[in-house]
């Protein structure tokens, strides 16, 4: 296992590497200019140059990628042209958010997820079984922005429960929308896919030994059959997890939510190459982590499957 | 069966969050307002999009400000006096205090003067005290002489001009000629995000992403002010930022057209401005068929403006016949020279040989509203055989490759940065001013030019005003642009909102009458 863990830790190195060089040149073969977000109206083109040296921008291509790559290496991830706040401060003060968020989402996701699916498996022949998928359907279907305003209008405007937007501080009543509707798809997704595990799994040698003893189908379920049927969902999550945890875009922008991905859509727009490149090999980093933390949860989860040795 | 009491559980684990949370009562003596985009900084050097600049000067007090209809009013200034022929100012300052107690003298205006010049504090907006004697020397690079800011004592300063310039005052209003307390900009925190000035707010808590907020300022001398606290939270999205004034977590918000009849009908109250803006798509004049005035005019005449203010702006602008707002020429209107006439356009084109017709793009950046305004522009122009392309950019690339001149128009507003009409004729149309610094279209004329030169200098008002419009109404002729509309501005006010009024210019307002 620690080798295992080991070889991935040293696969970042080439993995960062790669992440780092390809958005250094995206950065550089887009489109538009920093400085021009510096500069606003009216600006003479002798003031654009010398912002541009300033901010290193005259330097031949290589050497700014060779800068790039040293202090990326030594962990700085430099500063944003535009606020002239260190990247790695602002990534400090964004992330926490969305991992709040994200968490929140994955939890309700999974939580709301295996429940539907195990009542649709059980209820499958009836009418409770066959709404719970229909539903599931939808909620793969549905666009997050439609599904974010909807949220905001009758738990907001005419209920009066929660509160539209914001952040307040963390506080349990802001998150709660946002995060239902960050989760819907995951958790519809979940649904559907633990629904089929269920099903496929119930008519194993091991489920009717469970039934043939007598249990009834609840314990059936929770104790025998729940394990085996986390692997797909435990894939799932992986995926979902890590693309949440980059930033949900389009869930914070309705829910004003200060997230990593509105910083990041930000810094697009104004092409803050720091602050881009920063959070892009953050995001990298995490995913893989995620990707990780997946692999050896299946083997804990199911040790029959085995971690290959190194 | 037992799995379903489970699911009952959940079920209710999970809506329980719900009822913890009731509308709430909104905080006395704060007012709360949202920003769609957050600002960057609160530095007045290098302050130059919207909501920095509107931020910038609620901390920070400049000699002189604007008050929200406009008018040119005392702030660290009590009075001035004006010799030389327009190039000697003289302020005599009144007893202010910067947030952390110590008086404004005249000398801190000096040392917020030399800062924005100096070569080394790279301010984009050093223009702005540019025509100082001896500015555009020391912004280069050379020595300070002191002649263009001069503290005499404590409370007296004198500003020197190279030249008399008749907006002047005007131009010492602007965020980037706020006075910094130079131990605020000496210390090792940045300056933007620990500001300290003499304006009616401070600075009280900045999240970034989240919400930016001002307590009032107890040592602001001016008046009294009633309220306690300022928010701005960022809330991106508009459908959001409605349903946040809905069920009141907002005092003030802009109405986007498309809801403006909803808001009508609903019985609201709304505040209507007439904004200091114009609304264009600017022509390529380096280019054929641009650069034939019978083409521009063609184009001019095919698109009916005001079937596009009625229809997609919900009259939420006025057709422009000109470039100068009618707000900033006591209302003046001036004469329709493009009234939709799509029969004349085609002759105008076919004097021009292009009877086919022909095929142009159109470039715009991102923007909610700005895709069904260009599609019925492209629907009026396809009328008289002008086959349009429209093409969108992000506003990093659409900017860049405007004032490299790349597209063949470009779909564009300009907001004034203080409130005198040579803001909308000199920037935009001088032949100096070509790229970005305005002039993105490469208009000149030489006529043009010199009554934008005469109408700096010229301290007769009434005088200087002839010789703008009449610069004005060349620039109408020439057809530069496809000339658009002036925005209207509509903004409901909570009715817990006493004495607020829109501003005209967005540092307008300070919120010193305003109380809830």
């Amino acid at each position: 296992m620690a080798r295992f863990i080991l070889k991935r830790f040293l696969q970042l190195i080439p993995i960062l590497m790669g992440v780092a060089t390809v958005t250094f040149l995206i950065m550089y073969v887009i489109p538009g200019d920093p400085v021009l977000s510096l500069v606003g109206e009216r600006y003479d083109a002798e003031t654009l140059d010398r912002l541009r040296e300033q901010i290193g921008l005259n330097e031949p291509l290589p050497i700014r990628y060779l800068n790039y790559l040293m202090d990326t290496f030594r962990l700085d991830l430099g500063r944003s042209f535009i606020t002239g706040k260190p990247v790695i401060d602002s990534i400090r003060e964004y992330f926490p958010r969305t991992l709040l968020l994200a968490a929140s989402a994955m939890f309700l996701a999974v939580a709301a997820g295996l429940v539907i699916g195990v009542i649709s498996a059980l209820e499958r022949f009836r009418w409770l079984g066959r709404f719970l998928m229909i539903s599931s359907l939808v909620g793969v279907s549905i666009p997050v922005f439609w599904l974010g305003l909807l949220l905001i209008y009758l738990f907001s405007i005419k209920l009066s429960l929660l509160p539209p937007s914001g952040y307040g501080g963390g506080s349990l009543r802001y998150l709660i929308l946002p995060a239902v509707t960050l989760s819907f798809a995951s958790m519809a997704t979940v649904a559907r896919v633990s629904r089929s595990a269920f099903l496929d799994i119930s008519s194993e040698d091991f489920a009717r030994t469970a039934r043939a003893k007598g249990l009834n189908e609840f314990k059936v379920y929770g104790k025998h059959l729940f394990r085996n049927a986390l692997i797909p969902v435990i894939t799932i999550v992986g995926t979902d997890f890590g693309s949440y945890l980059s930033g949900s875009v389009l869930t914070e922008s309705i829910f004003g939510w200060p997230g990593l991905g509105r910083f990041i859509v930000r810094a697009i727009l104004r092409r803050d190459f720091p602050v881009i490149q920063g959070s892009v090999l953050f995001m990298a980093v995490l995913f893989i982590m995620v990707n990780l933390a997946v692999d050896i949860s299946y083997g804990i989860v199911d040790p029959r499957i085995r971690l290959r040795k190194g | 069966m037992k799995y379903k009491n489970i699911s009952k559980l959940t079920f209710i684990f999970l809506l329980a969050p719900l009822f913890l949370y009731c509308s709430q009562e909104a905080p006395p003596g704060t007012l709360r307002r949202a920003f769609q985009t957050e600002p960057t900084t609160l530095d007045p050097a290098s302050a130059v999009d919207y909501s920095s600049g509107v931020v910038t000067s609620l901390v920070h007090s400049n000699l002189v400000r604007v008050d929200p209809a406009g008018r040119i009013r005392p702030d660290l200034a009590i009075w001035w006096e004006v010799s030389g022929g327009g190039k000697r100012y003289t302020f005599h300052l009144g007893r202010h205090s910067f947030s952390n107690g110590r008086e404004v003298t005249s000398e801190d205006v000096v040392y917020s003067f030399r800062r924005l010049l100096s070569p080394s504090t790279l301010s984009p907006r050093w223009w702005v005290l540019g025509d100082l004697e001896g500015a555009a020397s020391y912004h280069g690079g050379g020595i300070w002489s002191g002649r263009g800011a001069e503290a005499v004592d404590d409370t007296t300063l004198i500003l020197r001009l190279e030249e008399p310039v008749a907006h002047f005052l005007s131009l010492l209003s602007m965020p980037a000629a706020g006075v910094i307390c130079p131990e605020a900009d000496e210390s090792q925190a940045p300056y933007g995000s620990n500001p300290c000035g003499s304006g009616p707010w401070i600075l009280d808590e900045w999240v970034e992403g989240d919400f930016i907020s001002f307590r009032s300022n107890p040592r602001f001398e001016e008046v009294d002010i009633p309220l306690d606290k300022l928010i701005y939270r960022f809330i991106p999205e508009t459908m959001t930022r409605i349903a946040e004034f809905e069920v009141g977590n907002l005092d003030i918000l802009e109405i986007p057209y498309a809801e403006l009849e909803r808001w009508k009908s609903a019985g609201i109250k709304l505040e209507r401005k007439e904004e200091l803006r114009t609304v264009y798509i600017g022509l390529n004049l380096s280019r054929e068929p641009f650069s034939d005035i019978r083409v521009r005019r063609a184009l001019n005449l095919a698109v009916d403006v005001e079937a596009i203010i009625a229809r997609i702006l919900f009259g939420a602008g006025r057709k422009a016949r000109g470039v100068i707002p009618p707000t900033l020429k006591n209302t003046r209107t001036g004469e329709d020279l493009y009234g939709y006439n799509p029969r004349k356009a085609d002759s105008l084109l076919e004097a021009a040989g292009l009877s086919d017709g022909f095929r142009m793009e159109i470039w715009q950046r991102e923007s909610p509203s700005g895709g069904r305004i260009l599609e019925s522009v492209q629907a009026f122009l396809a009328e008289v055989g002008v086959e349009v392309e429209l093409v969108t950019r992000d506003w990093s690339a659409f900017k860049q490759a405007v004032n490299h001149g790349t597209p063949d128009a470009f779909y564009l507003d300009w907001f004034a940065d203080y409130p005198d009409p040579e803001n909308f004729i000199a920037p935009l149309f001088h032949s100096e001013n070509t790229g970005g610094k305005g002039n993105r279209t490469g208009y000149s004329n030489r006529r043009v030019d010199s009554l934008i030169s005469a109408a700096s200098k010229c301290l007769d008002d009434s005088l200087r005003m002839e010789m703008l419009e009449e610069a004005e109404l060349i620039i109408y002729r020439d057809a530069p642009w496809i000339f658009l509309w002036f925005p209207v501005r509509y903004e409901a006010v909570s009715p817990r909102v006493k004495g607020y009024r829109m501003p005209l210019i967005f540092n307008g307002q300070r919120y010193l009458d305003v109380s809830l």
